[in-house]
C-alpha cells in the first residue's frame, strides 16, 4: 500500500483542461525504425502508462509529445494544433523529464529551482518558499546546499525530477521516473504524482515498476517492438 | 637514481615492450625534428612579419630603454605566473593510465617510475624555449628592430626561460594533488622530492582528463575541454539566488556564478579594466603605435570573456530538457547584462584617475562602451559558434582551417577594434571612425544573434 506522505506543492496556476493526442504517431530514421505507428491520448487529471522493452519506442513517443522531435508519420496535437516545443504554449503546458536535464554547475539545488521558477514570473518570497517546498517534498531538502556533482546518482534523480515538478505544466511528460530510486523514494514519487493528478494534471509516463504502475495509469499503452 | 632502481625499470619497460624493438628516443626525438623545421620555415618569416607590421620603427626605439625592458620582463613574469596553473590541470607528468595503474601504483619508488615522463617534459619545454627564442631573435633581427647579435642571448634566455616553466609546471602539478602538501605528511618536501609527492589519485585524474581533453581538441570539441578543465566550483554555497523578474534572475545567477569562482571574477575584473585603460589611452595621440590597441583588444577580449561564463553555460545547455520559463535569444541576451556591465564599470573606474591626471579626454569613456558592444557580440558567437563544420576536418584544410575557424570571433575582435582605434587616434573627426565601431558592433551581435537562434532551432 503507497503511503501519502508530505504535502502537495502549492499550485502556482490552475489547472486547465488539455488535450494531449498521438494518432497514428511513428518515426524511422532511413530504414531504422524507432517507433511502429502508436495511438496515445491524455486529458486532464488522468495518468497513461506505457510500457515496453528497451528499444520499443517509448521515450521516441515521449520525444514526439512533448513537441521537440517531429514523427515521420501520424500527428502528435495538443488541443488539436501540431504539438512543437518552439511555441510558448507548449512550453508553459507541458513540463517533460526525458534524459537528464542540463545543470548549471555553479548552482546549488536549492538556486536551481529559484532559478527556474523565476523565470516563469513567481518572484519574491514565494519563489523561494516554492523551492523549499519541492525539495522537502522529495526529501533532499537536507542536500538543498550542494552542487550538482556532489550528489548520489539517486539523488540527482531527485533533484531532476525537482527542476521538473517547480515549474508550472498542466501536462507532466516523464521517461521512466522511478530509475535509480530505492523502494522509499518510489513510494515517496508515486504519492507526490497521484497528488499531481488529483490536482488536475495529466501525466504521461514510460516506467518499468509494475507497483508504480498500478497505482498511478489510468490506462496502459504497451509499445510493440520490430 | 640507484643502479638497483635503474634496473628495475629496464625490466618494466622490456615487459611493457615485449618483442617490439624500443623506438622511444627516435620518439621523442621527431617531434622535435618537426619544430625545428617549423620553426625556420614559418615561424622566423611570421616573426619578422610580426614585428614589421608592429611599426618596426617605433619597437626599435622603445624596445632597448629602461621602460621597454620592464615591460618585457612584467609580460614575462605575467606569463610565467600561469604556468602554475596549467599544472593544477594538466602538468608535465602524466603517464598513460595502464601505466599508473600498473607501474607507478607499485612499490617501485615514484621518483624512479616518473622519472621518465618529467625527463621529457623537461627537455620538451627547454627546447620549445630555446626555438621561441631563436625564432623571436631572428625576427627582431630580419625586422631591423635589433642587431644580428640579439640572436645568441634570446635563445639563451628562451632556453633559462624553457627550465623555469618546467619547474613551475611541476610544482603547479605538485600543489594540485590534496595528498602531496598535507602538514602531517612523512614525504620529504622540495624540488628533489617533487616526483615522490604526486599521488596516485591526483595523476589518474590528470591522465582522465589528457584522454578527454585531447580527444575534445582532435574532435574541434571545446567545449568538453573546458568543462573537463574546469574546476567544479565549492565556494559561497551559502550564498543563495535571490528571486526576481525573469531576465533580471538571469543576470543574478551570474554574478552569483562569480561570486562563486572569485578567481575568475578577479582575473575578469583586472583585464577589463587594463584593456579598457590601454583602449582609451591609445586614442589620446596620433603618433600612438597599431600595437597599443591590439594589445588592448587581445586584454580586453580575454577579460570579458572571464566574465561570460553564465553565456557559455547556457550554450552548454542547448539541446536539452528546457526548464526556463523565457525564450532561449532572450535568455542569451540576459546573460550579456552582467560582463557588459561590469566592463562599463570597470573603464569609468579607470578612467577616472586617468582623465583627473590629465591623460584622458572625457570622449575616451564613450568610446570605451562603444568597444564594450563589440566584445558582447564577440563573445554570443564565441560561446554559440558550436562545432566547426565537417569541412574543416577534411584533408585539405588541417589545422591552420580549424584554428581560423575558433578564431573568428577574436579575429573579428582585433581587427575591427584596432583599426577603428587606429583610425580615430589619427583622424581629425574622430566621431566618425566611432560611429563605424558602432556600426561593426551592431554587425558582430548581429552575427552572434544569428548562431544563437540557429543553436536553438538545432536543439
Amino acid at each position: 500500500m503507497l503511503g501519502r506522505r508530505g504535502a502537495a506543492v502549492p499550485a502556482v496556476r490552475e489547472p486547465v483542461s488539455h488535450a494531449l493526442r498521438a494518432t497514428g504517431v511513428g518515426k524511422k530514421i532511413d530504414e531504422a525504425v524507432l517507433l511502429l505507428p502508436t495511438d496515445v491520448e491524455l486529458g486532464a487529471a488522468e495518468c497513461v502508462v506505457l510500457r515496453g522493452p528497451n528499444g520499443s519506442g517509448k521515450t521516441t513517443l515521449l520525444r514526439i509529445l512533448a513537441g521537440t522531435m517531429s514523427p515521420s508519420q501520424g500527428e502528435a496535437t495538443l488541443d488539436g494544433s501540431l504539438v512543437d516545443e518552439r511555441h510558448d504554449s507548449t512550453r508553459t503546458t507541458i513540463a517533460a523529464l526525458i534524459g537528464a536535464p542540463a545543470t548549471y554547475r555553479d548552482l546549488t539545488l536549492v538556486d536551481h529551482l529559484v532559478l527556474i521558477d523565476s523565470t516563469w514570473g513567481h518572484v519574491g518570497k514565494p519563489a523561494a518558499d516554492r523551492a523549499d517546498q519541492i525539495l522537502e517534498l522529495l526529501e533532499i531538502d537536507h542536500l538543498s546546499q550542494r552542487f550538482p556533482h556532489e550528489l548520489s546518482s539517486g539523488q540527482q534523480q531527485l533533484f531532476h525530477l525537482s527542476m521538473v515538478l517547480v515549474r508550472p505544466s498542466s501536462i507532466l511528460i516523464l521517461d521512466e521516473p522511478e530509475q535509480r530510486l530505492d523502494p522509499d523514494k518510489r513510494d515517496l514519487l508515486t504519492a507526490i504524482l497521484l497528488d499531481r493528478k488529483d490536482d488536475g494534471s495529466g501525466l504521461l509516463i514510460a516506467c518499468h515498476d509494475p507497483a508504480m504502475t498500478a497505482a498511478l495509469a489510468d490506462s496502459v499503452v504497451d509499445i510493440r517492438s520490430e | 637514481m640507484t643502479v638497483a632502481d635503474k634496473q628495475r625499470l629496464r625490466q618494466v619497460r622490456s615487459a611493457i615492450l615485449g618483442n617490439r624493438p624500443d623506438t622511444s628516443v627516435s620518439n621523442a626525438l621527431y617531434p622535435v625534428y618537426v619544430a625545428v623545421i617549423a620553426a625556420a620555415s614559418y615561424g622566423v618569416p611570421a616573426a619578422q612579419q610580426l614585428f614589421r607590421s608592429l611599426d618596426g620603427k617605433w619597437l626599435a626605439a622603445h624596445a632597448w630603454t629602461p621602460v621597454g625592458a620592464i615591460v618585457t620582463l612584467s609580460f614575462t613574469a605575467a606569463l610565467l605566473a600561469l604556468v602554475p596553473l596549467v599544472g593544477r590541470v594538466h602538468g608535465p607528468v602524466v603517464p598513460p593510465l595502464p601505466y599508473l595503474e600498473l607501474v607507478v601504483d607499485s612499490p617501485m619508488p615514484r621518483k624512479v617510475t616518473l622519472a621518465r615522463n618529467w625527463q621529457l617534459s623537461f627537455g620538451g619545454s627547454i627546447v620549445g624555449g630555446l626555438l621561441v627564442g631563436a625564432v623571436g631573435g631572428a625576427g627582431l633581427a630580419i625586422a631591423k628592430v635589433a642587431a644580428p647579435v640579439v640572436l645568441m642571448p634570446a635563445t639563451v634566455c628562451g632556453a633559462l626561460i624553457g627550465v623555469l616553466v618546467a619547474e613551475l609546471w611541476l610544482q603547479g602539478q605538485v600543489h594540485s594533488t590534496p595528498l602531496a602538501l598535507q602538514p602531517d605528511s612523512s614525504l620529504a618536501r622540495g624540488r628533489r622530492n617533487a616526483l615522490a609527492l604526486l599521488d596516485i589519485t591526483g595523476l589518474k585524474r590528470q591522465a582522465a582528463s589528457n584522454a578527454t581533453i585531447g580527444g575534445a581538441v582532435l574532435a574541434g570539441d571545446l567545449r568538453t575541454a573546458r568543462l573537463d578543465a574546469a574546476r567544479p566550483p565549492t565556494h559561497a554555497r551559502q550564498v543563495h539566488l535571490r528571486p526576481s523578474g525573469p531576465l533580471l534572475v538571469i543576470a543574478r545567477r551570474d554574478l552569483l556564478g562569480l561570486r562563486r569562482a572569485p578567481w575568475s571574477a578577479l582575473y575578469g575584473l583586472g583585464l577589463a579594466a587594463a584593456g579598457s585603460a590601454g583602449l582609451m589611452l591609445s586614442l589620446q595621440s596620433p603618433r600612438t603605435p597599431t600595437l597599443a590597441p591590439l594589445v588592448a583588444m587581445i586584454v580586453a577580449y580575454l577579460g570579458f570573456g572571464a566574465l561570460c561564463e553564465g553565456l557559455r553555460l547556457h550554450a552548454d545547455n542547448s539541446g536539452t530538457s528546457r526548464l526556463l520559463g523565457l525564450a532561449y535569444r532572450d535568455t542569451a541576451l540576459a546573460h550579456l547584462v552582467v560582463p557588459v556591465s561590469a566592463w562599463a564599470v570597470s573603464a569609468a573606474v579607470v578612467s577616472l584617475p586617468l582623465y583627473m591626471t590629465g591623460l584622458l579626454r572625457p570622449s575616451a569613456m564613450v568610446w570605451a562602451l562603444g568597444a564594450g558592444a563589440l566584445l558582447a557580440g564577440a563573445h554570443l558567437m564565441a560561446s554559440f559558434r558550436g562545432l566547426p563544420p565537417a569541412g574543416v576536418f577534411g584533408p585539405r584544410a588541417g589545422v591552420p582551417a580549424m584554428i581560423f575557424w575558433y578564431s573568428k570571433p577574436l579575429l573579428a575582435t582585433l581587427v575591427l577594434g584596432t583599426a577603428t582605434a587606429a583610425w580615430g587616434a589619427r583622424s581629425a573627426t574622430p566621431w566618425v571612425a566611432f560611429s563605424w565601431l558602432l556600426i561593426a558592433a551592431a554587425g558582430i551581435i548581429q552575427w552572434g544573434l544569428k548562431l544563437v537562434d540557429k543553436r536553438d532551432r538545432r536543439s
